[in-house]
């Protein structure tokens, strides 16, 4: 049986004056999954996550959460999804308890127990008001409350951000248990890649507003190869090679990030004069740098 | 650029040059009118306010507001924090506090006063004017360099500026208006206003020298403290029942203490003066009626926090994340905005209703309005006169409500071009309604004119009106908004306070006086629908951009 997605978005479109955000986007989240969102800054992550919360309306293309659409039904949507970003704007004026009494309000799965629970794991101070908390400690608040009713979707957009260590393996914990004990869906944004490597089922890299690479994490790490070729004489370009995302190097040795089996990389390499000397399964961070970072020769290949 | 000085105005000109450009095209246009068109010797004559408003005061009011807000740096900054308005960008420069207050101040004051010898010189001014040409300009630069030091100064409390800077403005230009009543030569009016320069250069210096280490005074402990005294009143702790209640709780918490608490603030000074001007009947009936109007008078300014929705102490215009992501339809957010409108208004008027006939007893000045009641008793009947007494209250009380939520629709659009758009068309037509209204009601002819063409004015009011809200209500039904339902039952609401409302100006207006179909017209004027309408619409614009 296949899962309808929890979130689907269809060619969207969404420009800012001349700029273009995001460039017919297609996107499938299905339920169960951390889907990564990985991207530059300014490379539409944001506003791709605004488009899915309704707080931008979508001109060019469709936007579909749990099958509806969220800015014509905004309560919907809404009160199944936890958010937290980057910016975390809860209001500075009001204590931790206040915080927690309001949102309570607005989610009728509100688990008064669990609340209580992160709380004391974060150390959060019911008293205390939440001007007068650290950035980590904002972080753990907002946390709280975008968990706390155990939402269906929970979108994180960049949460680590400037955050430190301790307070982003609480985000990631969160992450890892939304998902692991309770099959619920987590669409996260970020660019630290290690931390999405660690949790992300499947990874959408965003490149300029366009999608460049999405397929789940397994199978971009299984596809993928680094390789380290040896010529018998210095090059001036990189060899031809199909598949190659990127390449690194000069004279005669060169490192390809490249699609394709082992076998095949190899038998591409000898037919041009090289031989593989070393080989690795790329990090995801690599593989970013690949796709999105800019050619480190002049000769990519991809 | 190789100085400071240079890269501050460059700055100015570079942010400000299409206003500029638009402000020395306004020039060349007067230049041209009292060059190629008028005669020479030509003025307006004093029955033309039309035309010295639209050629010469509107302008002008607009270009000084406009000077006055680029160059205190109010146009991108929150007037209310507590923080200075000093671009803190700005602090880092290498360069010391005295040169970041005084190079702003110069240009600005600078500008102020070419400004004005500008518009002395080529604008075409009414013949009966003796326009002077120093003292205004000179006026004009320290209006703005008082406006900078006051707009520069970090202070204690959120809102003090506001309180401070209407209060000190208020002072001077009063004291200028005294001088000018008694006819003060130039030379006095120059040697009045020159001191305030330097004294303004050095509060403004002091201002940015404190700005700039975050030298910050608080008293938000001391009114915590304070606030504890509410701790003692019974607070429900337990959950909110509906998501509803708790946005009405988060926007009571936001802006509806308020009004109460400004009026709460005004009134026992207002009411002092009851006591020591007990023995002079007028001005205890100038103080009451002073009362009556400051609820209104302060909504006015805190409608500017109400329908603010954005991120605390931001200065954009845009609604928080936290509010935008909330589970529920703009129309209940806007609606929670509305009820805590209402509950503000009655908190502030049930302070005033409480507090003046008190300050009126123990003062021994009650027999006035028991006197004044008797009179109109006397003279329209004891069913008359409650109604009329009735509906003066309840006149005042919609009218401090309609104050807080008429412009409801322009501050939640979250567009600043609108938000800025709209305080400048309004300042605009106060300039051009003050002139026009002065001179329609010195001039019998034509308050009689107005008074005839009153229908027909109404009449075209009206259809504006119902223009504007019939194009809401479709938008409304059919961006699903407000169910057709909701529409048909909002719009028969409305209809029956107009209906009412007729009902009550038929019995009490004489048809001598004004006709039944021109009350008609006011009932209809006079019951809010189209702008309050557009706030659901302005919220779900911002919301989902």
């Amino acid at each position: 049986m296949v899962n309808e997605p929890v979130l689907r978005i269809t060619d969207l479109t969404r420009r800012f004056g001349v700029t273009t955000a995001l460039d017919a986007v297609n996107l499938a989240v299905q339920p169960g999954t951390v889907h990564g969102l990985v991207g530059e800054n300014g490379a539409g992550k944001t506003t791709l996550i605004r488009h899915v919360l309704g707080l931008l309306k979508a001109r060019i293309g469709t936007v579909r959460v749990f099958g509806r659409d969220p800015v014509e039904e905004p309560v919907a949507v809404l009160s199944r999804i936890g958010y937290l970003s980057e910016e975390n704007d809860l209001p500075g004026w009001m204590r931790v308890d206040e915080l927690i009494r309001y949102t309570r309000a607005f989610h009728q799965g509100w688990d008064d127990a669990y609340a209580e629970e992160l709380r004391q794991a974060f150390a959060l101070d019911p008293a205390a008001k939440i001007k007068g908390l650290s950035k980590g400690q904002k972080a753990r608040a907002g946390l709280l409350v975008a968990l706390a009713h155990r939402p269906d979707l929970l979108v994180l957009d960049e949460p680590s951000s400037g955050l430190d260590p301790i307070v982003r393996r609480d985000i990631l914990g969160a992450i890892i248990r939304t998902v692991a004990q309770e099959g619920r869906t987590v669409l996260f944004s970020s660019h630290l890649l290690e931390e999405v490597e660690q949790v992300a089922d499947h990874v959408t890299m965003i490149h300029h507003g366009k999608v460049v690479l999405s397929a789940p994490l397994d199978d971009i790490k299984g596809s993928h190869r680094c390789v380290t070729m040896r010529f018998a004489h210095g090059r001036d370009q990189p060899a031809a090679i199909d598949g190659v995302v990127r390449w690194d190097g000069a004279g005669a040795e060169w490192t390809a990030l490249a699609r394709g089996t082992s076998d095949e990389l190899a038998n591409a390499a000898s037919s041009c004069g090289g031989t593989i000397v070393s080989e690795h399964v790329p990090s995801l961070d690599e593989v970013f740098v690949a796709y999105v970072g800019r050619p480190a020769t002049s000769g990519r290949d991809a | 650029m190789r100085s400071p000085a240079a890269a501050i105005a460059w700055e100015f000109y570079h942010r400000q040059r299409w206003g500029l450009a638009a402000l020395a095209l306004y020039f060349v246009i007067l230049a041209a009118i009292r060059i190629f068109i008028s005669e020479p010797g030509q003025h307006f004559t004093e029955d033309n306010p039309w035309g010295v408003a639209f050629v010469t005061a509107l302008p002008t009011s607009a270009s000084i507001a406009y000077f006055l807000a680029v160059f205190s740096f109010g146009l991108s900054g929150d007037v209310a924090a507590r923080e200075s308005m000093f671009p803190a960008r700005m602090f880092t420069l290498p360069v010391t506090s005295a040169q970041l207050a005084l190079w702003p101040m110069l240009y600005g004051t600078a500008a102020m006063a070419v400004l004005w010898l500008a518009i002395r010189l080529l604008a075409i001014w009414p013949a009966a004017f003796n326009v002077p040409v120093a003292w205004p300009a000179l006026f004009g630069a320290v209006l703005l360099a008082w406006i900078q030091a006051l707009t520069w100064m970090p202070y204690a409390l959120r809102g003090l500026r506001v309180l401070v800077a209407i209060l000190w403005l208020t002072m001077i230009a009063f004291g200028y208006s005294l001088a000018i009543h008694f006819k003060a030569p130039e030379h006095v009016m120059l040697a009045l206003l020159a001191p305030h320069l330097p004294l303004a250069y050095l509060i403004a210096r002091r201002a940015v020298a404190r700005a700039r280490c975050s030298d910050l005074p608080d008293w938000r402990d001391t009114l915590t403290r304070l606030g504890r005294i509410a701790d003692l009143l019974p607070v429900r702790r337990g959950h909110f029942p509906s998501p509803a209640s708790a946005q009405v709780w988060f926007e009571w918490r936001r802006h509806g203490r308020s009004l109460p608490l400004l009026v709460g603030i005004l009134l026992p000074f207002q009411l002092a003066l009851v006591f020591l001007f007990n023995h002079v009947p007028h001005l205890v009936m100038e103080v009451l009626i002073a009362v009556l109007l400051t609820a209104p008078f302060m909504a006015m300014f805190v409608a500017a926090t109400v329908r603010k929705s954005s991120r605390d102490g931001s200065d954009s215009y845009e609604l928080s994340t936290f509010v935008a992501t909330r589970p529920m339809s703009s129309v209940a957010l806007v609606s929670a905005k509305i009820q805590v409108t209402i509950w503000s208004t009655l908190a502030a008027w049930a302070l005033v209703l409480s507090a003046t006939p008190l300050a009126l007893y123990l003062s021994d000045c009650w027999g006035l309005v028991t006197d004044l009641a008797r009179q109109l008793v006397d003279v329209v009947g004891t069913a008359r006169a409650i109604t009329i007494g009735m509906l003066g209250l309840v006149a005042l009380v919609t009218t401090t409500w309609k104050q807080l939520v008429q412009s409801l629709y322009v501050g939640l659009s979250g567009r600043a071009w609108l938000v800025k758009g709209s305080a400048f068309l309004a300042l605009a037509l106060l300039f051009v309604v003050v002139p026009v209204g002065k001179w329609v009601v010195g001039t019998s002819e034509a308050l009689v004119a107005l008074w005839d063409a009153l229908p027909w004015i109404l009449t075209v009011l009206v259809c504006v009106k119902m223009v504007a809200a019939t194009w809401i209500v479709i938008r409304l039904r059919d961006t699903r908004l407000l169910s057709g339902r909701t529409l048909i039952a909002g719009a028969t609401c409305w209809a029956t306070v107009v209906v009412a409302l007729l009902g009550l100006l038929v019995w009490l207006v004489p048809t001598t006086l004004l006709k039944g179909h021109v009350l008609a017209l006011v009932a209809i004027l006079a019951v809010p629908l189209a702008r309050l309408s557009a706030a659901p619409l302005a919220l779900s614009w911002n919301r989902h951009r």
